[in-house]
């Protein structure tokens, strides 16, 4: 049959890597991840690969962009990041220091200002999409270093909205 | 009556196809409507004409009443079919249609107005002893509704005071959350309907929301049995069936006929809903009347095997209502949402990169959206409806369930998984079904990929296309890709 070619791949999902290698050869391909193998047939129609084992066969409809794999296997879909990127983490990803809008839509009303001090799950803003409003709130005690939108603005995915500075605690006591 | 001769379908998405699909076998013309968003939509394409309105914000485009006559008008469309939300509720809009001589497709202005609004509909059921949740009308501020809500009792809910869908509703616990609630509930109502109205009443709990489906001619009216839509997140629903597990005969009756007195009394004409909140004891009270086209309404369709948009028209133009056949079996419909439900079912916009519909026995699929296509921030999360037809509750079930787990759909984040899971929950299997199920219960995501998938996608980013038995995108209709994913994985 053809040649052998067995290539590394890692993924992230949800947050953490999969690591795995891909082996094919002819109208074969393994798959093999924590010493574990999936030796399949396989037959691809456009999107779609036809995945036939021992056990039985499955069908996942594939589409690769330069970010994401996303692939749809018995109605679920798993959105897996190309880890050989130098990102930590989606587009909409939010660390505890900066707020991005989670979605494409309008600031309906900011509530925090800069300089305000916040408590954790303190309503910053409120942002509308599809008629649905969505409350944005604090990860943690902090302050608030710059708000980079206002009631009424469009916002994208991703988009950074609030920047926050952690609160340098001292030492917690007894309380 | 003015016979309707071509129409035009003031709606976008999955309802305007689904209209387009019945004037086209009524052999009646029809033209679509679009905003600029829109251009090269799928609903672009459902008619024989289409129109462009104006800018994607709905004010500007398809609730732009000015702008909606002037296609009508355009066109020479005769009728109008506003199919739900943006116009079809709007009894201003109603009454242009008819000062411009073009048929509004739904009840008169005034019926609208009498039972429309929330306010009037609860005094029209209560003049008629029709039962109703204790509650007040109008609450003015939040301090009023605090005084209100006390005397009721909490848990109290606020509500729009005209429009549904669940947009302004609240609910409200204790004292100290009702200035928040009040104040985000009336922006709410406001965005959604330019008004800010809200009204409060005591919640029923646990409840189950129930429906009636009726068509009316102005002199009688007609209920075909009622649908169950108690699975709901953010007050919207996303499961709908009919018939109802835990409506009996005799409560039907009561349902039905109470339905059947609200119509009568607003001379109500065309295609109604009438909605019930139906309480542990058994007991129902009146909530309020969709006086449009639901959104759910292909479940009724499957068990009395009628077009409810052809009745509609034709009411409209003049014609009888049509006979109640005999309901059967048991249909399901899930709302397919562009919303990520494992993150708050924040929606989502996007291109769609693949989408491949369920086949299968008993199946019908209403969608907005084909591949290639995205989907819009401006508008609704709804993407399509799935809709499985069964000779009984657990035959449609399973069927559904087959059906979600063939469909593929790739690009944006959808509630199909969740879905999924919530058709195979005990709660769904045993009929347990309540407006708080969904809320009160977790719904996990998948805690890992399949090797499966993970193979499929190192396989798109590794392998060369070449290799593997690669067949030709141009294969894309072949009758063995239409099967579907039937995998026994």
């Amino acid at each position: 049959m053809g040649t052998r070619v067995s290539r590394k791949v890692t993924f992230r999902w949800e947050g953490h890597a999969i690591e795995g290698s891909i082996e094919t050869r002819g109208n074969r391909a393994t798959w093999t991840r924590d010493a574990e193998a999936l030796d399949a047939e396989i037959v691809r129609d456009g999107a779609w690969v036809e995945i036939r084992t021992t056990a039985g066969a499955s069908r996942a409809a594939v589409k690769a962009g330069p970010k994401e794999v996303w692939v749809s296997l018995c109605g679920r879909t798993y959105v897996l990041e190309r880890a050989h990127r130098t990102s930590s983490g989606s587009a909409a990803a939010t660390s505890n220091d900066e707020i991005r809008a989670p979605m494409t839509g309008k600031v309906v009303r900011v509530t925090a200002a800069a300089g305000d001090q916040v408590k954790e799950d303190d309503l910053l803003l409120t942002i509308e999409a599809m008629k649905m409003e969505f409350k944005l709130t604090a990860p943690e005690d902090a302050r608030i270093e710059e708000i980079l939108c206002a009631d009424g603005d469009r916002v994208e995915l991703g988009q950074l909205l609030v920047r926050l500075a952690p609160l340098v605690e001292p030492a917690k006591g007894a309380s | 009556m003015t016979p309707i001769t071509k129409v035009l379908v003031a709606n976008r998405g999955e309802i305007a196809i689904r209209i387009c699909r019945t004037l086209r076998t009524m052999g009646i013309p029809s033209v679509v409507v679009f905003s600029e968003a829109d251009r090269g939509a799928p609903h672009t394409k459902a008619g024989d004409e289409a129109v462009l309105l104006g800018a994607a914000e709905p004010a500007q485009s398809y609730l732009n009443v000015d702008r909606i006559l002037g296609a009508a008008r355009a066109t020479g469309a005769s009728a109008i079919h506003p199919g739900y939300g943006f116009v079809a509720e709007n009894a201003a809009f109603a009454r242009a249609c008819a000062a411009a001589g073009v048929t509004f497709i739904g009840p008169s202005p005034e019926s609208m107005e009498r039972l429309g609004s929330k306010t009037k509909a609860r005094e029209a059921a209560i003049r008629l002893k029709v039962p109703v949740v204790p509650g007040v009308e109008d609450v003015p501020d939040a301090a009023r509704a605090r005084q209100e809500a006390d005397r009721i009792g909490y848990p109290v809910l606020l509500k729009a005071a005209s429009g549904g869908g669940g947009r302004g509703m609240r609910r409200v616990a204790k004292a100290e959350e009702m200035d928040g609630a009040f104040e985000s509930g009336r922006r709410e109502a406001e965005a959604s309907f330019g008004d800010g109205r809200l009204l409060l009443e005591k919640l029923v709990h646990p409840a189950r929301h129930i429906e009636v489906q009726i068509l009316a001619d102005g002199k009688d009216a007609i209920a075909f049995g009622e649908r169950e839509c108690s699975l709901q997140r953010r007050y919207q629903k996303i499961v709908e069936e009919s018939p109802s597990s835990a409506v009996t005969p005799k409560t039907r009756a009561k349902l039905e006929e109470a339905a059947i007195t609200l119509a009568r009394d607003a001379r109500y004409s065309g295609a109604g809903t009438v909605e019930f909140l139906l309480g542990p004891d058994g007991a129902f009270y009146f909530l309020e009347v969709n006086t449009r086209l639901q959104v759910e309404h292909p479940v009724t369709e499957a068990r009395f095997g009628l077009d409810l948009v052809r009745a509609q028209i034709e009411i409209a133009a003049g014609g009888k209502l049509p006979k109640r056949p005999e309901p059967k079996g048991h249909a399901i419909e899930v709302r397919l949402n562009a919303e990520d439900p494992y993150r708050g079912f924040i929606p989502q916009s996007g291109p769609i990169s693949l989408l491949a519909w369920p086949p299968g026995e008993g199946i019908r699929v209403d969608a907005g959206i084909e591949e290639g296509h995205p989907v819009h921030a401006h508008y609704d999360s709804l993407l399509a409806k799935v809709i499985a037809y069964g000779k009984d509750r657990s035959e449609a079930r399973e069927r559904l369930i087959q059906a979600l787990r063939a469909l593929a759909l790739l690009g944006i984040r959808t509630n199909q998984g969740f879905l999924i899971d919530l058709l195979a929950s005990e709660a769904f299997a045993t009929g347990e079904t309540y407006t708080h199920t969904v809320e009160s219960s977790s719904w996990p995501p998948p805690d890992q990929v399949p090797d499966e998938a993970l193979l499929a996608a190192a396989l798109a980013l590794e392998a060369p296309r070449a290799a593997l038995g690669g067949r030709r995108d141009a294969d894309r209709w072949s009758p063995w890709r239409l099967l579907g994913a039937w995998g026994r994985a």
